[in-house]
């Protein structure tokens, strides 16, 4: 029996992104096609997702020019392919306030926000740093935590300490401080709703970038397999690696269970299709009674 | 007597709906950018300005940045001390060292509307730290808190008319970003 359906949506992608970003270490290793992707869980009762993108109207150009982001769709058309609309969505977790997660509040307009407090407060003191130490701000956009604003006032931001059980019936929160970001956090799904679950999910958020994040070659350190973090962090790699190692054990150590969401090659492991517009959508599991949208 | 924060947000709101600093007024387009000026007027002096632009831009960015992640902590946690908090402090620094580059900021022939477009930023930010230190007690949190997005999310708008890629005036630090595919 399961509660949650799940699909890995794709919006944009970077078709060159530098290795060493998404594998630390993985220095001149070339490049890898890096998906831009938000999550939908669908259940009886409520629609929620993990991240919302980023809105093209005002960083598009720059990304497009700049950065190589191509191909983005807004979140009408993106989630036309399973069947719901931006307005259906009542619940969003941010996994992270990277702009590119967190940059497209505006299109969800019945939605409750999720995010940790921390996020919000080590930010704020990160702004508070001397010119010399700014890159312990990259990649938020002020106009993201403007709009923030509204959402609190509005009563539809929630900031969470730490790890927060059944947010949602079946879904809990868990914190990474000081990892990928000052407060980073990863969804889990306990899709037959037990406390021990034997069918849970976990929404890795960029605390997994990809498959080798959570099993690369050990023969360097004389081990079969190991974890390798990602390569950006403005908290520690090894805070990724811990992360990574509570992730698993949620899971039962199956690492298909652990969802990368700018992973390319999801398609290897669950079944997918690309879109009229170009973009994978990918199935990771569907609740009882609820029909594919990948078939 | 007089209720000083009834008064402080009627003065606050008492500009004409055409006035730059009106918070109800049209909200700003983006102003010709410097390298946009630059074909027009010559480059260096433009250049010149463009550069002197950039560190006004970024303490505004920042002041921006640092009372909306406030407004909504104190939002959220109900807590008033956002006043004495030395976050806010460090907002005030860097306004005044915001304001004294900009008033000594020379701006060439066509760039009048983009310089104005940061003194509305700058004034906007005022207002709203002016704001949080109007915060009493628990009843008028919520009230000041109200005018402060409005006039942090106006200081935002006039910043974001302001900005411009070429010129390195950008809401967003990509460098290292992990959505830097080049």
């Amino acid at each position: 029996m399961a509660d949650y359906s799940i699909w890995v949506l794709e919006y944009c992608y970077v078709p060159k992104y530098h290795k060493s970003g998404v594998l630390y270490g993985a220095h001149n290793e070339g490049y890898v096609k890096l998906p831009y992707c938000y999550v939908v869980i669908k259940g009886r009762d409520h629609i929620a997702m993990v991240d919302v993108g980023y809105n093209d109207k005002e960083y598009g150009k720059t990304l497009g020019d700049r950065f190589g982001v191509e191909n983005w769709r807004d979140p009408k058309t993106v989630l036309a392919e399973i069947g719901i609309r931006p307005e259906d969505v009542d619940t969003c977790f941010i996994s992270h306030a990277h702009f590119d997660h967190f940059g497209n509040v505006e299109d969800f307009p019945n939605a409750k926000f999720y995010i940790q407090e921390r996020e919000i407060s080590k930010w704020v003191w990160a702004m508070s740093l001397p010119d010399r130490m700014r890159w312990m701000m990259v990649a938020v956009d002020p106009g993201d935590i403007v709009r923030g604003v509204d959402l609190a006032r509005d009563r539809r931001l929630v900031t969470v300490d730490g790890a927060m059980e059944d947010v949602l019936p079946g879904i809990d929160l868990h914190a990474a401080p000081d990892s990928h970001t000052w407060g980073s956090m990863w969804v889990t799904v306990r899709n037959d709703g037990k406390k021990e679950s034997e069918d849970s999910w976990v929404l890795a958020g960029d605390l997994v970038y990809q498959f080798e994040n959570l099993s690369n070659n050990g023969a360097v350190v004389d081990v079969e397999e190991m974890y390798t973090p990602v390569g950006l962090a403005v908290g520690s790699q090894a805070n990724l690696i811990l992360a990574t190692e509570e992730m698993m054990s949620q899971v039962g150590y199956e690492s298909r269970r652990v969802i990368p969401i700018h992973e390319e090659r999801l398609n290897d492991t669950f079944p997918s299709r690309i879109s009229a517009e170009g973009l994978r959508i990918t199935e990771i599991c569907l609740a009882d009674g609820e029909s594919s949208k990948v078939s | 007597m007089v209720d000083e924060t009834r008064l402080f947000v009627r003065l606050a709101h008492t500009h004409k709906p055409d006035c730059v600093m009106s918070l109800d007024g049209t909200m700003p387009k983006a102003v010709p950018s410097p390298d946009e000026l630059a074909v027009v007027f010559g480059s260096d002096e433009v250049a010149r300005y463009a550069a002197n632009c950039r560190p006004i831009y970024e303490d505004l960015r920042r002041i921006i940045g640092q009372m909306s992640g406030l407004a909504i902590l104190a939002r959220l946690t109900e807590r008033r001390e956002i006043r004495d908090l030395p976050e806010l402090q460090n907002c005030e620094s860097r306004w005044k060292q915001a304001s004294e580059r900009l008033s000594s900021l020379s701006a060439p022939a066509g760039t009048v509307e983009h310089k104005a477009q940061l003194e509305a930023a700058l004034d906007f930010c005022r207002l709203a730290m002016g704001t949080f230190s109007e915060i009493r007690g628990q009843a008028t949190l919520n009230e000041m808190l109200d005018l402060a997005g409005l006039q942090i999310k106006r200081a935002y708008t006039h910043l974001q008319a302001a900005s411009s890629a070429k010129a390195k005036l950008e809401m967003v630090d990509f460098s290292h970003a992990c959505c830097c595919g080049r």
